[in-house]
């Protein structure tokens, strides 16, 4: 339980920044807030989810980012402040809404958290959150630092009530998963009062229908509202200016960026030469403001991470400015200086300052430097991204890849977005052969499954998360059944959105808040639509290969639900279901001619290769004990036997390995 | 005999379309799998020599080491290869209507008595589920009384010797086709330490022109009648020229020109339509379909005709030689036209490169120059 709400005004705390954000919305009185799990934005609904009940707050893991934007708009229209939050690519699904909701306007204040991942460490894409902000008219915030996330939050909400729309606040990984310290503020008694008014004039903003017709009308007053907030932001405090008058070369940067140019302009001990011109409300530009740096300086560094974004708007701006503030020359994305691809760091700001400025930098020496390079691996174990040990799937892809080889037809998977994107590494034996946005595998899927006119003759198969099923699966699904496409929808349900912590989902039987839910049960949803429906244990993996070669063999949509608990749900955790060993007297070791299938192939992390004895060995701290290598080894000489202690017990399987068949 | 790992096996053998799903790679080891008549090699295995590579009728074949393992003599260009003699037959008293056998019943009778006396303690046949062959090891004469009858598609049988084996089983039987008993006959060459029989006590060839690939004859008979309802399959003696279904609703035909279509690329490089590299061969004797035919190869499989007469399992009786000559003269043909392929194909004895036969160049001469071809 995070103790965020019982720190006083002035306190200190460390503060990760996804936390300083919840403390703002704290501060700024938030009632209703809702978002789905996306690393870097799952800490801010889960540290609010945890402080529903002593705040007073309606917190939800929506079922998509578009109805998170949708639940939380709502309580805006009914005058109380809410707060959407999605990782970037939850934007995209988001941003049908967000459209029609900038055409609308808000009442209530109304905050969306959009965390971007520039150089994607968690994610396949390195979408962007900023260009949003243009394509929809709304203003735009972008905390530089930790304290700046806390105070830019709470001012959010002001400022989209000023201008009766919502404010897209954006961060990245670096600034939500580090930390900083940051001083408290008060935390209002507000009373929450939710109405919702609608019988007012048709087109009142306060009382009247929430709508974006009449467009053009509603349109106009949207651009008005949005020149209100380019106003205020010419004299924001979250716009800042160090360094000298008239710099040699002024550097506009925005973000955590900041933090990168300031340590990169310290190391070179370029301070006398180089300002530093911040942007914390970074669309609609404080024109006037940064027209005003803009004189100050003929060479201009724009940093930024990944597409150049600002840097494109200080561009339109000087350019139209060019008779008041004189011509400039640019450095930055376009230019080269800096790359349009990956997360920005101050080595890449200190290569661009010392080529530009001519200043000669030497972080290591270089004897330093080989050296660094030559030891830093050594003696540490290559290790390749994988699937913890007794993960359910390690055990699914086992079946779907030995099927799909078994069935001959040279079948491939059409990927989606959690653990399990990982089966396109050896970790899940390379099974995936397409990987794209949440829902996307059955939705390209059901087009691979309509492609039998044109010759092709392969199986084609989906595979889901639970959390991502209820996501977006759904209207691919939906889509594959009515036109009778050809494809097995493999549910990978471990019950829990389990990647980003184990948030609920509407599988479950509790909500974001601990509270009872109504569970909606995946097969039956599957059935009702019309498909042929199995369900299995992955850990019964020959059971569930013969089951998933029956299906392979039929026409139209089939599903089958691979339902096993994640290895580190929280029902799991410290518990083995079987107690695994190796009989040295059965297992061949290196005269057995598999070759090490189980150590060389299987690779769970919890069978290892003694090479003393040239044998396989459990490694007991490793194992979880989920019993899958003793249907893998071809001899049997892996053995499962009842866990004595606090494990539990799972129903099925036998006690004595047996052979694969 | 050049053996090589899984992986050869794979772009030699499968990727060339010459896999007829014998099984005989199938069962050593985690690796390779059949399924619905099509084998696939799961991973990578990483080795460079391997049985399945050793077994594979379809590459790297030594027909004269095979012959000379069994039956024992030097590869020829005899059309049915070696034999002692050669009569036709059928099941007798003891055995006569205890199921319902393709022809005469030779087989079924035979390992009849081959488990009642003791000869044999398993028996790795094929049986049949829907439409899809299985291999079965059997353990008695009901065993082999449900595997009656043949089955026309290729089968991995080869796949349940090796399971009577890792079962432990001494006296194992083989009954299979000709690719089927070239792999376990090149199995009894590579075994290490084999004794003179090894574990496999008695191999039984059934005559082979052609078989189907499971799938395609699958998907060519799903679209005709209800899979389930198929209670056998039948070749009638020309004209026909038709595949007929048995069903529980009488017979459907098939034109013979298209089910050939699902005659495997493999089978048409096979040389050997009668199972020479047995104990004994049986098939079908032309126009009379209550009689077999009948080969003895070696010493052990004429014993055990001795035995089957004499205890009333087998009825025997001279065969026309017209019938003979008819036989012979289908096996010259089979020979010939194979060696044929295989040779155009670049699959006859290549200096370079996989092989799939390898056969003295004399031998294939006079294959081919005995049919004019």
């Amino acid at each position: 339980m995070s103790h965020l709400h019982e720190e006083k005004p002035g306190n200190r705390r460390l503060c990760m920044g996804n936390e300083a954000i919840v403390r703002g919305a704290l501060e700024a009185g938030v009632a209703v807030a809702a978002g789905y799990p996306g690393t870097p934005a799952s800490e801010i609904i889960e540290t609010l989810s945890a402080l529903a009940g002593p705040m007073n707050l309606y917190v939800e893991w929506s079922v998509n980012e578009k109805v998170a934007l949708e639940v939380a708009s709502s309580a805006s229209f009914a005058g109380l402040r809410s707060l959407a939050v999605m990782k970037q690519p939850g934007l995209n699904v988001a941003s049908d809404y967000l459209l029609h909701l900038s055409g609308s306007g808000t009442r209530g204040g109304m905050v969306l958290v959009s965390a971007d991942d520039p150089g994607a460490l968690s994610s396949v894409n390195e979408g962007e959150t900023r260009p949003y902000a243009k394509l929809m008219e709304v203003p735009l915030l972008e905390p530089g630092d930790f304290q700046e996330a806390k105070e830019m939050t709470v001012w959010a909400f002001e400022l989209s009530e000023t201008i009766r729309n919502v404010v897209l606040l954006r961060t990245v990984t670096r600034l939500s998963h580090a930390s900083g310290t940051v001083v408290m503020g008060e935390l209002p008694e507000t009373e929450k009062q939710a109405r919702f008014k609608h019988d007012g004039f048709i087109i009142d903003p306060m009382e009247g229908v929430v709508m974006s017709p009449p467009v053009e009308w509603k349109h106009s007053q949207q651009q008005e509202k949005l020149k209100q907030a380019q106003a205020l932001f010419e004299t924001s405090p979250f716009n800042t200016y160090e360094g000298p008058d008239a710099p040699e070369l002024l550097i506009i940067t925005s973000s955590v960026c900041t933090l990168y140019c300031k340590e990169a302009v310290a190391l070179l001990d370029v301070g006398e030469r180089v300002g530093i011109l911040k942007l914390g409300t970074t669309w609609p530009l404080p024109e006037k403001w940064v027209k005003k740096h803009l004189a100050t300086s003929d060479t201009v560094l724009v940093v930024e991470e990944v597409l150049p974004f600002l840097e494109g708007e200080i561009k339109i701006l000087a350019a139209e400015s060019v008779a008041e503030i004189g011509a400039k020359t640019f450095y930055g994305k376009k230019e080269g200086s800096l790359p349009t691809t990956g997360e920005m760091n101050p080595d890449r700001v200190v290569a661009a300052l010392s080529t530009i400025l001519g200043v000669e930098y030497i972080g290591q020496e270089a004897a330093y430097a080989q050296r660094a390079n030559e030891i830093s691996f050594a003696g540490a174990p290559n290790r390749e991204a994988t699937f913890c040990p007794g993960c359910p799937h390690r055990a699914s892809f086992w079946s779907i890849n030995t099927a799909l080889s078994m069935d001959n037809r040279n079948g491939f998977v059409c990927g989606d977005i959690g653990c399990y994107s990982m089966a396109v590494l050896p970790a899940g034996f390379s099974t995936l052969k397409t990987l794209h946005a949440m829902g996307s595998g059955t939705g390209v899927a059901s087009g691979f499954g309509k492609l039998s006119p044109f010759g092709m003759d392969q199986s084609v198969v989906a595979v889901c998360g639970d959390s991502t099923f209820f996501h977006s699966v759904l209207p691919p699904l939906v889509n594959a059944i009515h036109h009778q496409s050809d494809l097995t929808l493999i549910v990978l349900d471990n019950s829990g959105t389990a990647m980003t912590g184990f948030q609920s989902h509407p599988g479950l039987a509790a909500n974001a808040m601990g509270e009872i839910a109504a569970v909606i049960d995946i097969p039956t949803v599957c059935q009702a639509l019309g498909a042929r429906v199995k369900v299995a244990d992955p850990f019964e993996v020959m059971k569930t290969r013969e089951l998933l070669l029956g299906l392979l063999d039929e026409k139209g949509v089939k599903v089958l639900v691979l339902k096993q608990a994640c290895a580190l749900s929280p029902e799991k955790k410290h518990s083995k279901a079987w107690e695994m060993t190796i009989d040295e007297s059965i297992c061949l070791g290196d005269t057995c001619g598999c070759n090490r299938f189980c150590t060389r192939i299987f690779a769970c992390p919890g069978l290892v290769w003694d090479k003393e004895k040239g044998k396989a060995h459990i490694d007991e701290v490793v194992c979880t004990g989920c019993g899958v290598c003793a249907e893998i080894c071809p001899v049997g000489a892996i053995g499962k036997g009842r866990a004595e202690k606090k494990g539990k017990k799972r129903a099925s399987g036998g006690e004595v390995s047996h052979l694969e068949s | 005999m050049q053996v090589r790992g899984g992986k050869a096996l794979v772009s030699e053998v499968q990727e060339k379309g010459l896999c007829v799903d014998c099984g005989g790679c199938v069962g050593l080891c985690p690796y390779f799998r059949s399924h619905r008549g099509r084998v696939a090699m799961l991973f990578d295995c990483g080795l460079d020599e391997g049985r399945c590579h050793a077994h594979c009728p379809k590459v790297e074949v030594d027909l004269d080491a095979v012959s000379r393992q069994i039956p024992g003599v030097p590869y020829t260009e005899a059309p049915a290869g070696y034999f002692r003699r050669m009569v036709k037959t059928r099941a007798g008293e003891k055995m006569v209507g205890r199921a319902p056998y393709q022809n005469g019943g030779t087989v079924s009778s035979l390992l009849a008595l081959a488990f009642d006396s003791g000869l044999i303690d398993a028996a790795a046949l094929t049986d049949r589920e829907g439409l899809i062959p299985r291999p079965r090891v059997v353990t008695d004469v009901a065993g082999v009384l449900a595997c009656a009858s043949s089955k026309y598609m290729a089968s991995p049988t080869v796949s349940a010797v090796h399971e009577a084996i890792a079962a432990g089983f001494q006296r194992i039987a083989f009954v299979g086709t000709p690719c089927q008993a070239t792999s376990v006959g090149q199995m009894r060459c590579q075994i290490p330490g084999h004794s003179e029989n090894g574990p496999i006590a008695l191999t039984i060839g059934l005559f082979c022109t052609w078989a189907l690939d499971a799938r395609a004859l699958t998907s060519m008979a799903s679209a005709e009648m209800d899979l389930q309802a198929i209670t056998g399959m039948d070749v009638p003696p020309p004209p026909a020229s038709v595949f007929s279904f048995k069903t529980q609703n009488g017979s459907v035909d098939i034109p013979l020109e298209r089910v050939r279509e699902a005659i495997p690329e493999g089978c048409r490089i096979c040389p050997d339509m009668t199972a020479e590299f047995t104990d004994l061969s049986v098939g079908a004797l032309e126009g009379d379909t209550t009689w077999n035919s009948l080969i003895c190869r070696t010493a052990a499989g004429e014993a055990l005709f001795d035995a089957a007469l004499k205890k009333g399992y087998l009825e025997a009786a001279p065969m026309d030689p017209a019938q003979a000559a008819g036989l012979l003269k289908a096996s010259a043909v089979k020979k010939a036209r194979a060696m044929a392929r295989a040779r155009e194909e670049g699959l006859l004895n290549n200096a370079e490169g996989a092989s799939a036969l390898r056969v003295e160049p004399a031998v294939v001469d006079r294959i081919l120059g005995g049919t004019g071809q």
